[in-house]
């Protein structure tokens, strides 16, 4: 089985190396990628530098565009699995095993992290506000889907080699978290939910503000129940 | 509609359609694109040459007078020429992530062979 870590980055280069280093010293034989979404920072240069395996985008494509381009990374050079993991340091590199079970059993084709699940394990639950959303974009995703998630925004997630295949043609660009969960239940594959634990970010400054959440919930809102009107497939 | 605003109009719109002609003739608009034009420019003059033309369809379709008439079907079509451009834009959109995307992985399988080069020469 051949996994490989998704990491996108975009102007983090106070956390990009500390959370290499992690990865190196949690398995030598984990492979993963490091993309470069056109970081205006010293990114690139710490990415170079330390010898890092990335991929550099020429332009900033936003999170969508920089994970498709990790998934299609994945398709070409055949890996098994594809995690996508947060290079800002919110995310546990040691949840890595728990996340690929599932997969490796074949009990699903994706497996979310969430920070919700395991009260006691979780050390950062997040603000109130953010949960009171996660909330209110799970039950849209129960209504349009009939699937059960508690995490959809985490990007946090395991993908067996069917899915990367299909991240690879046709990524959401908008709100890819919620957005690919509802494209992957209509194509007919299975999500489960897998408790992991997320730190506060370690440095760096996080692309979500309070006054965009607002327009944030009534966009991705309409993006759900957009893309639950394409066609089901059942596989 | 008086002979001298019949004739404006039709001045107007035969320069119109000149220009567009012109513009795909040096390669600077498409053909897909200009036909939309040019396709109502003949049907406007049409409609102009032909007396009492304009009047007879206000009626037929119940305006009051001929501008809303001419308002209505003006803002109609443009709402669906914006409509139509961001289409494109969304198709090009696209088209330019794939692109950054290949280009960008292409770049790294040339370092990455560039860099196993180097290893095996310094390994000489």
């Amino acid at each position: 089985m051949r996994v490989l870590l998704i990491i996108p980055a975009y102007n983090e280069e106070e956390n990009i190396l500390n959370t290499c280093n992690k990865i190196k010293e949690f398995s030598k034989e984990l492979d993963f990628v490091v993309i470069n979404d056109g970081s205006k920072d010293n990114t690139l240069k710490i990415l170079q530098e330390n010898s890092i395996n990335h991929i550099n985008l020429i332009k900033n494509l936003g999170i969508g565009g920089a994970v498709q381009t990790g998934y299609k990374y994945a398709y070409e050079n055949g890996y098994d699995i594809a995690i996508q993991f947060d290079g800002d340091g919110q995310h546990d590199v040691n949840y890595v095993s728990n996340i690929c079970k599932p997969i490796i059993e074949g009990k699903a084709d994706m497996a979310i992290g969430t920070r919700y699940l395991d009260k006691s394990a979780s050390s950062f639950q997040s603000t109130f506000m953010r949960r009171l959303g996660s909330k209110i974009i799970c039950a849209l995703i129960k209504i349009t889907t009939k699937t059960k998630v508690t995490d959809p925004t985490s990007g946090f997630r395991a993908v067996n080699k069917d899915i990367i295949e299909v991240f690879a043609n046709e990524y959401p660009s908008d709100y890819p978290e919620p957005e690919s969960i509802v494209n992957i239940t209509n194509l007919g594959y299975k999500i489960m939910d897998v408790p992991v634990s997320m730190n506060e970010r370690e440095g760096g400054k996080s692309s979500i503000n309070v006054w965009k959440s607002a327009h944030y919930m009534i966009k991705v809102s309409l993006a759900i129940i957009i893309d639950s009107l394409n066609k089901r497939r059942v596989k | 509609m008086s002979v001298n605003l019949t004739i404006a109009v039709a001045i107007i719109f035969v320069l119109m359609m000149l220009i567009i002609i012109n513009k795909v003739r040096k390669g600077k608009l498409q053909l897909a694109y200009s036909i939309f034009w040019i396709i109502s420019g003949i049907i406007l003059i049409i409609v102009l040459l032909i007396p009492n033309c304009i009047s007879n369809i206000t009626n037929l379709l119940g305006f009051e007078v001929i501008s809303n008439m001419i308002f209505f079907i003006t803002i109609v079509m443009a709402f669906y020429l914006i409509l139509q451009l961001m289409t494109e834009l969304s198709k090009e959109a696209k088209r330019n992530v794939s692109l950054i995307q290949e280009i960008s992985l292409l770049k790294k399988r040339v370092t990455d062979i560039e860099n196993e080069k180097n290893k095996e020469n310094k390994g000489e």
